[in-house]
This record gives C-alpha cells, sequence and structure tokens, in this order.
C-alpha cells in the first residue's frame, strides 16, 4: 500500500540506507519575502520510523509547519532530499503529491477543517474517493468503523457543525486514518480543545502510534509530553536538539 | 470583476434606453422632416391656379399637386410585382410630403423614373439599369432608373413588396396615363397633428372645391404624425423602453451579487481594522467610499459602451424601417441615469450587506479560520440536502455548496433566472409571430389574387381562367374602398398615400367560399338570405367602438351612404380593415351588377414555387387573351414576403435583446461562482490535503456552476411564459389588435439550456482553473 503508487506515477523509489519510514537530507526550505530571502529550513536532516509518536517543538517561526510540510508535501524543498517510505517527496510534482499524501498520509488540522456540507461518514469517505482505495461499496462500511474506533459512530450522520471541537477532531483524525496512511501529521490538533478533551485525543494518537502508525504531531503544550515517544526542536530553521524520552 | 460587473449593468441598460431614445426621435424627424401634407384630396383635376387659390385660404399653409398611379412591374419575365408611381411636377420647388435626393440624378432626368432607394437592393438593380413598368392605361414600356430617393413616409419597399417610383407629369404621359394631376396636398396652418381640426378645414375646403366645380372623389387624412408603421416603430421602441426597465433591474440583482461576494471576502479585513480601533461608522464610510468609486469607474466603461451598442442597434433598426439616421446624440438625461444608475444602484444594493458585516463582532471575524462554519451546516441540517446520496461524494459536495449561501444563491438564481426567462420569452415571442403568420398564411387558402382595371363579367373571367391547366378553381371576389360616414357625408378615408397602410375595403365574398377561414369572435358569419348584413374583421371592428353584433352601420361607398346590418366579427391576422358582405349585397352598394367583378382569387393545383410561377404567367397570357386588363396581381408568396418583412423587425430587435440578457446572466454566474471559490480557498486546500487532484477540484466548482445554471432553467421555463403572454399581448395589440399566440418554444428552452451549461462551465472554469492552480501551502494559508 505504502509505496505503490510511485510506480504508477512514475517516480524512482530510491533505496534508503537505513529503512526509516521518513528521511530528510539537508532539507532546505527559503521564502523571497519584502526584507530579501527567508531561510526557514536550514539543511535539516531528521529521521522517523514506524510506530514512533514524535512532538515537533519550537517557537512561533522556529519552522515546524514548514518542517511537516516537507513531509507531507504540502511544500517543496528549495534543497535538500524528502524520503518518506521509500518515496522521494522531493521529486513529486502537484498532482503526483496530492494522490501520494491521499494514500500515504493522514492529515489533521488544528481547526479540524471538516467539510461543513458533508457529513461526518461522507468526510471520511472523502479521501478513499479521491484515491479509489476501496470498493465503493465498503467505503462507508469502513468509515463507520473508524468512527467507532475514536468513538463517535453514532455521529455519522451528522454535520460537522452539530458536533463539539472534541467531536470534529476525532472526525479529522478518522478521516486521516481513511486511507490506511502509515504516516499522521498533526498540526497543533489539540490547539484548539479543552484539556480534558485534548487528553482524549492524545490518547487516540498515542493508540495509533502504538499500532506501528508513524504520528508526527507539531505542539505548544508542555503538558502533553508524556505521550510522545520523541520531541524534535526546532530553532531559527535548524534543528536544536532530539530528545528520546 | 465586480467593476465589469456594474459596467456590464449599465452597458444593457444603456444599450436599450440609448436605442429608445435615439429611434424614438429620430423615427418623427424622418416622418415629420417631409413637411408632411395634413390631407391628399383626390379631384378630377388640380392645375397651378388651384393650387395657388388653396394655398392662399384660410386655415391652409402649405398646398401643392400630385397624382398617384397605381400599376406593376416586371420584375422577371412575366412575373410582375405591384409598382406606385408618385408624380411630382417640379421635384425642386416641391414642399409638402417632400422626398430627399438620395443618389444618383435628381430631379430625373427626361423619360427616367426615381426609385425608392429600398428598392434597389429588393430587385436587385442599379442605378442606370431600366424597369418595365405598366400602367392601368398603358403598355409595357421600360424606363430608365436615374436615381434613388429617400421617402421616410413610407414602409420599407422591401416589406411591403412594392416599387415605389417618382416621375414627372411627361414621364407618366409616356407610360400612358394623362399628364393631369388630379391630387391636392394640404397642410393645415392650426392644430396640424389633431385629426378633428384638420377634418374641419378640410369639410370646408371640399365645400369650396365643390362651389368651385370640381368633382371631388376621396379625401384622406392619414392619422397626423403617424408613420405607416407607426404601430410597428412603436412596438420596437416599447421593447427596448420594457427591456431598460428589467435590464435595470437585473442591474441591481447583478451588483447585489457582487457586492455580497466582495464583503464575503472582506470580513477578516473588517475584524483586524475593529481590532486596531476602527467604528464601525469608519468601515461603513470606508466601504461605500469603495463602492462609490468603483460605480465611477465602472460607469466611465459602460457608459459609453453601452451607448455606442445603443447606437449600433439603432443603425440596424433604422436600417430595417428605411429610416435616415441624422444624429444619434442621445440625450443628456440618459447619461445621467447611467451615471447615477451606476452609483446609486451598487449602493443601495450595498448598504445592508455592509451594515451586516460592519456590524459582526471582532472575535467572529478573526475566528473566521477559512472554512465556513455557517448557513451550510443551518440549511442543510434537517433539509432534503442532507439526505442526498450519489456514488461519488464530490458531486454531493458541489451540489450542497451550491445551497451553501442562500442570499447568494437566490441572487445568482434571480439574475439568471430573469435573464433566462428574458431571452426564452425573446424565442416565444418570435415562435409567436411566426405562428401569427403561419396562421395568417393557413387563413388564406388561396394562392393568387388579381385585380382589375375595370370591372368585367365574373363568368367570363371564371371560364378564361378554367381553361388554364394549372387552376383548380377561381372565385369573384370584388373590393371597392370604403369609409366611415360622416354627418357632412365627406368620404374620408385614413388611407396613406401608399394606398394600403390605413385602409378600409368593403370585399364581396362567394357564399359558403372555403378561400378564407373565418374564425368568430363574436356573432355568426354570413348566411344565405343575408341582403344587408355585413361582417368585419377585428381590424374594421375598431372603427366601429360602440356597436354591437345586430346593430347597424353606415360605410361611405363611392360617394353614397350605405346601410348594412353587423351580424359577425371575424378574426384576420395581420390583415388590413376589411368588411366582407354577400355578392348581392356588395352589387347594391356599389350600383354594380352582381355579375360583374374587378377581382378573381385563384387556387391552384400546384403550389412549389416554380409552378405557382408558372401557372400565374398562364393565368395572366390566358387574362390577355381575353382583353381582361390586369391592374395587379397578388400572389400568396408575394403577399408572405409582405408579411413576414413585417415580423422581420420584431424578430431582429427581440434577438439582439436576447443576446444582451444572456451576457449579463453568463457575467452573474461567472461572479458568484468566482466569490464562491476565494471564499472556499482554504476548502480546497484540504481537498487537495487529503487526496483531491486538480481536476477533482475542477470538476467540483464546475459541477456546481452547472447546477446553479440548471435550477436557474428550471425556474426561467414558468416565467417565460407570463412574460411571453405579457410581451406578446402588447405587441399584437399594437401591431394589429390581436394578441400573439402564446408560443412555448421548444427550441428557446433547448437554447437556453445549452447557453446555460455552456454558460456555467465557462463561467465556473476561470475561477475553477484558478482554484486549481493554488498550491496546497498557498490554499492552507490563505485567510
Amino acid at each position: 500500500m505504502v509505496t505503490s503508487l510511485a510506480s504508477k506515477n512514475q517516480v524512482m523509489v530510491q533505496p534508503l540506507v537505513e529503512n526509516h519510514l521518513i528521511e530528510l537530507r539537508k532539507v532546505s526550505k527559503a521564502y523571497n519575502v519584502a526584507a530579501g530571502k527567508f531561510l526557514a529550513l536550514k539543511e535539516v536532516d531528521m529521521q522517523a520510523d514506524a510506530g514512533e509518536f514524535v512532538a515537533v517543538v519550537g517557537k512561533s517561526g522556529s519552522g515546524k509547519s514548514t518542517l511537516i510540510n516537507m513531509i507531507t508535501g504540502i511544500d517543496t524543498p528549495t534543497s535538500g532530499e524528502v524520503f518518506v517510505a521509500g518515496t522521494p517527496v522531493h521529486a513529486m510534482d502537484q498532482e503526483q503529491l496530492a494522490v501520494w499524501r491521499g494514500r500515504n498520509v493522514g492529515v489533521v488540522f488544528q481547526f479540524f477543517q471538516l467539510l461543513p456540507t458533508l457529513t461526518v461518514a461522507e468526510n471520511i469517505i472523502l479521501p478513499m474517493d479521491f484515491c479509489n482505495t476501496f470498493p465503493v461499496n465498503e467505503r462507508r462500511e469502513r468509515a463507520i468503523s473508524l468512527l467507532e474506533k475514536v468513538g463517535i459512530a453514532e455521529q455519522a450522520d451528522k454535520l460537522p457543525a452539530d458536533l463539539s471541537g472534541g467531536q470534529q477532531q476525532r472526525a479529522a483524525i478518522a478521516r486521516s486514518l481513511a486511507n490506511d496512511p502509515p504516516l499522521i501529521v498533526a498540526d497543533e490538533p489539540t490547539g484548539n480543545l479543552d484539556s480534558a478533551t485534548s487528553d482524549a485525543v492524545m490518547q487516540l494518537f498515542a493508540n495509533l502510534a502504538a499500532e506501528g502508525k508513524t504520528v508526527l504531531m507539531v505542539t505548544h503544550e508542555r503538558d502533553l509530553t508524556q505521550y510522545f515517544t520523541r520531541s524534535i526542536a526546532l530553532a531559527d530553521g535548524s534543528l536544536v536538539n532530539g530528545r528520546e524520552k | 470583476m465586480m467593476v465589469i460587473a456594474i459596467a456590464v449593468s449599465i452597458f444593457s441598460v444603456g444599450t436599450f434606453l440609448s436605442a429608445y431614445t435615439i429611434a424614438r426621435r429620430e423615427m418623427s424627424r424622418n416622418y415629420l422632416g417631409t413637411n408632411l401634407a395634413s390631407a391628399f384630396i383626390e379631384l378630377d383635376r388640380v392645375d397651378e391656379a388651384l393650387v395657388k387659390a388653396v394655398s392662399e385660404r384660410e386655415g391652409i399653409s402649405e398646398a401643392e399637386a400630385t397624382s398617384w398611379v397605381g400599376g406593376r412591374a416586371e420584375i422577371s419575365r412575366n412575373e410582375w410585382m405591384p409598382v406606385l408611381l408618385f408624380v411630382v411636377p417640379d421635384f425642386e420647388t416641391s414642399h409638402v410630403s417632400t422626398v430627399a435626393p438620395d443618389a444618383g440624378a435628381y430631379p430625373p432626368s427626361e423619360q427616367t423614373i426615381l426609385v425608392e432607394r429600398e428598392v434597389l437592393p429588393m430587385l436587385d438593380l442599379n442605378i442606370g439599369d431600366a424597369i418595365t413598368i405598366q400602367t392601368p392605361n398603358g403598355t409595357k414600356q421600360e424606363i430608365k432608373i436615374s436615381g434613388t430617393v429617400h421617402d421616410p413616409a413610407l414602409a420599407p419597399a422591401w416589406q411591403e413588396q412594392t416599387v415605389y417610383g417618382y416621375i414627372t407629369p411627361a414621364t407618366l404621359a409616356l407610360l400612358g396615363e394623362g399628364e393631369t394631376l388630379n391630387i391636392l396636398k394640404v397642410i393645415v396652418s392650426d392644430e396640424p397633428y389633431n385629426v378633428t381640426a384638420i377634418e374641419s378645414t378640410v369639410s370646408e375646403l371640399t365645400v369650396w372645391l365643390k362651389a368651385q366645380g370640381y368633382v371631388v372623389h376621396e379625401i384622406r387624412i392619414p392619422p397626423p404624425g403617424r408613420h405607416p408603421h407607426q404601430s410597428q416603430m412603436t412596438s420596437v421602441i416599447t421593447l427596448f423602453l420594457v427591456f431598460s426597465f428589467m435590464a435595470l433591474l437585473l442591474s441591481a440583482i447583478l451588483s447585489a451579487t457582487m457586492i455580497n461576494g466582495l464583503l464575503a471576502q472582506q470580513i477578516r479585513q473588517i475584524g483586524i481594522m475593529k481590532a486596531i480601533g476602527a467604528r464601525t461608522s469608519q468601515i461603513t464610510s470606508l466601504y461605500l467610499v469603495l463602492i462609490v468609486l468603483l460605480g465611477i469607474a465602472a460607469s466611465l466603461i459602460g457608459v459609453p459602451l453601452g451607448i455606442a451598442a445603443g447606437r449600433g442597434f439603432t443603425g440596424v433598426i433604422a436600417q430595417l424601417l428605411n429610416l435616415e439616421i441624422y444624429s444619434d446624440a442621445v440625450p443628456a438625461w440618459v447619461y445621467l441615469i447611467l451615471i447615477l444608475m451606476g452609483i446609486l444602484i451598487p449602493l443601495l444594493v450595498a448598504l445592508d450587506p455592509i451594515l451586516k458585516a460592519t456590524r459582526i463582532t471582532v472575535r467572529e471575524t478573526l475566528n473566521d479560520y477559512g472554512i465556513s462554519r455557517d448557513a451550510s451546516a443551518s440549511s442543510l441540517r434537517d433539509g432534503w440536502l442532507s439526505r442526498i446520496r450519489f456514488f461519488d461524494n464530490t458531486l454531493i459536495l458541489a451540489l450542497r455548496n451550491t445551497f451553501r449561501r442562500r442570499g447568494r444563491l437566490i441572487l445568482t438564481l434571480s439574475l439568471l433566472s430573469a435573464a433566462g426567462a428574458m431571452f426564452m420569452t425573446g424565442i416565444n415571442v418570435r415562435a409567436g409571430w411566426q405562428a401569427a403568420l403561419d396562421q395568417s398564411s393557413a387563413d388564406r387558402n388561396y394562392d393568387l389574387e388579381i385585380r382589375f382595371n375595370a370591372p368585367v363579367p365574373a363568368q367570363q373571367v371564371n371560364s378564361l381562367l378554367a381553361n388554364v391547366p394549372g387552376v383548380e378553381k377561381s372565385e369573384a371576389w370584388s373590393l371597392t374602398p370604403a369609409a366611415l360616414n360622416r354627418p357632412d357625408a365627406l368620404e374620408i378615408v385614413r388611407t396613406y398615400p401608399d394606398g394600403g397602410h390605413g385602409s378600409f375595403t368593403l370585399r364581396s365574398i362567394p357564399l359558403g367560399s372555403d378561400l378564407i377561414a373565418t374564425p368568430l369572435l363574436d356573432g355568426r358569419f354570413l348566411q344565405a338570405g343575408d341582403t344587408d348584413a355585413v361582417v368585419l374583421n377585428q381590424n374594421a371592428r375598431a372603427f366601429f367602438p360602440e356597436v354591437e353584433v345586430g346593430d347597424e352601420i353606415e360605410l361611405l361607398i363611392e360617394g353614397e351612404v350605405k346601410t348594412f346590418r353587423l351580424v359577425g366579427v371575424i378574426q384576420q391576422t395581420l390583415s388590413p380593415s376589411s368588411a366582407y358582405v354577400l355578392p348581392e349585397t356588395f352589387a347594391r352598394a356599389t350600383n354594380q351588377s352582381v355579375e360583374l367583378t374587378n377581382a378573381v382569387r385563384v387556387v391552384m393545383r400546384e403550389h412549389d414555387k416554380e409552378a405557382m410561377a408558372s401557372i400565374t404567367r398562364d393565368v395572366e397570357q390566358a387574362l390577355a387573351a381575353g382583353n381582361v386588363s390586369v391592374k395587379v396581381a397578388v400572389s400568396e408568396a408575394l403577399l408572405g414576403e409582405a408579411i413576414s418583412g413585417h415580423v422581420y423587425i420584431f424578430i431582429v430587435a427581440l434577438m439582439m435583446i436576447s443576446t444582451v440578457m444572456a451576457v449579463v446572466g453568463g457575467l452573474g454566474l461567472m461572479s458568484s461562482m468566482g466569490t464562491s471559490v476565494i471564499e472556499r480557498t482554504r476548502e480546497f486546500g484540504v481537498m487537495r490535503a487529503i487526496g483531491a487532484r486538480s481536476k477533482t477540484i475542477l470538476r467540483n466548482i464546475i459541477s456546481e456552476g452547472v447546477f446553479i445554471g440548471l435550477m436557474s432553467w428550471v425556474i426561467a421555463l414558468p416565467l417565460s411564459i407570463p412574460l411571453s403572454w405579457g410581451i406578446g399581448y402588447l405587441i399584437g395589440m399594437m401591431s394589429f389588435r390581436s394578441p400573439l399566440p402564446l408560443i412555448v418554444s421548444p427550441m428557446g428552452l433547448v437554447i437556453w439550456l445549452s447557453v446555460i451549461v455552456v454558460g456555467s462551465i465557462a463561467a465556473s472554469a476561470y475561477p475553477a482553473q484558478q482554484a486549481s492552480r493554488l498550491t496546497v501551502r498557498e490554499t492552507l494559508a490563505y485567510v
């Protein structure tokens, strides 16, 4: 499932020296701003393996979001290489990336970003529709089972606006799992939730990591550290340390 | 985009309003510019001394002599067309009901003819070519066309299928008629546009003429100041006026759509401004000023373009009506209205959304994180939309997004539906016209009408025609001009100089004839034993507003008052005013033997164009061999051409109007889709982030545009029906006192469906393409 798309999209899979799920090699990202060139990432090297729950921390503007954008293919590096499950993400175009991301990366946003005109179940079916990963008649069943997994199966036919913030974030997590991706990337998913709900959501992510998914999460919240297996800190676009728990 | 939308609104109103003002003014200027005669008095003779004496009479400002001679022109071998010759004693000094030199010689050189400028293209002739003419007392004569004139007082030659010629008395003599002139044209000095005043003055003049020993045959007082095609012209300019108001309505909707879209994009900015200390009044003023500036910019684009298009429209109309546009100036009030419209309408429609937007709290505006949480939920939560299922969620998404902003959807649907309804109305009215035309043709079950220069025995004519192989049957259908009886017993008719428009004819119809259809509007048709009965068509009925079926009516026939009993009224589409009586009644009314006739109607065995032309030639030859002198032969084909010529201008006008409406509607959809896409930019980013390709986004947006387009089509269809009826009624009543039939044209439905589908795809394709080109990072970063 993970690398099957690479050949479909005519992207050569380079053998990795070590079998990391994520490998960044001297990744830099520069933006042209009014004041000149701004280096958001500076030759970052990083790896993450299956089953890891990695926190990406740092001050605002440190490059956290840019780092995960490189990994998800939401943005492309100015230089360097990004491999996810052996796929050279840096070498793919936007169209290839869209399909690759749909199948290989589950993205969870701070504000849930469920499509408001679709029901919760339909939101979860949508990535399966986009990537055509499961037979049509099995998609709803799968969506319901994912909602059961995150504990909100009874909300399947409601619209996102009818759900609480915590329920919406659970729905967003279920959506990220729709195509059974090996990697889940979450950008401050608890930033908009109360502490009790945050704990429940974090426990969900921890469970996913325990099942073998790699979870990469940008966060500001120090009191969530007990859930992570590792954290990496960024400052001014560079990794400042990597801390094993 | 907003500037373009308002500019298009101004453009559409400007087009119709400027076309209305120019056409209205130039129509009057053309017609009245000929120094129209108030009356045409047909005498036994008109000489210079009489003209001088009449000119000096009190109440008469000008007088001039002329003659009119009807004949026929051979347009190809043995194929004839009616000709009307106007005799002008002195072209240089003619000053009553004048014509303007157009090209070639003026005045015409010896033994040549000038023709109305529309005649040459109709007959495919040029100045210098010869035309063969035969007058009632003459033989066929070839006469050279030395030039053309513009006669704005006549209906265009191609519409009437008549050759209008202008000659000197000497040329008339050459054609076999006497040089003596017999029409006195007069202009009254007091109230020249008051028909009662004209009648009073002319009545006194007639008494004097009779006292001087002149024989007064007929007095023509056409409706003063009204062109023979005034109703046609009025219908066209009324259409322009009606659609000006409709375009105004559309423009208000379009502006509202655009402003709503604009403000939707500004919510966060408004929040930021408030957060840093801006007061609601300051923000409101800021946006109102912005709207005014946009209105001014739009006016700078829309006003000149609209007026230029209006001039173009008028040019087309003028060509069809044979008018000369002396000035295409547009009155200052039109500019003022357009500029005010460009500024005030957007301001008025913007006021409410601006106030609403500026009253949103800072928290609400800054909490807007990109994906809307609002109306969609409430509108979908308990609605039928939440129950819609497709195999493909992206289509559900498109359909539900369509209903996401109900206010905007209603505005967009209003705009598109109104444009669609107007477009379909244009096509429906056109179909109604065509149906009226077909009905008029179907009502005439004969193929040829031949009028004779003098009454001939009907038996003789029928025998001659019975020997023509292509003739199935012929019937005697005598006719004579009729006038309403007046207390002074003067025979005053409303007929125009062309002899057709405004005419009122008494017709003899053989008992039981099936050569015309007689759909009854009131009473019954003629029956055996109806000795004094008359049946009027609806146009003739209008001359007797107080009379009911069963009442008596008095008509002046050849100078004598005749009384008839009205037994019925029939509907005749596109037909002049006619009164029908049985042959015996006709004979008594005209003091003519019932055995004689001055016209026959012929039914042919074959009906293809070439066969009919050939049979017509054979008929004419048979009549010539029997020494029957033909005044004019009017074939069904010629009549059909003439009638369809009258309809053509409406079709052109309606099509021009429909096109503008379609453009305005399309632009409205584009603006609505553009706004919708901008609002949902972040949403597209999320879709891309979870695996959607560009083409999925593209399909999603285009599907939404097509859904809106299709919904508007469904709404436009029922809207177009009362609108088609109303406009058909207005135009029909103006043109021939009978509403146009209501036809829902399948062609209109299909064309508008195609326009709306293609237009929706085109209108949403641009914003969709823009959205699909954005990178995921750009869209997720979009606020």
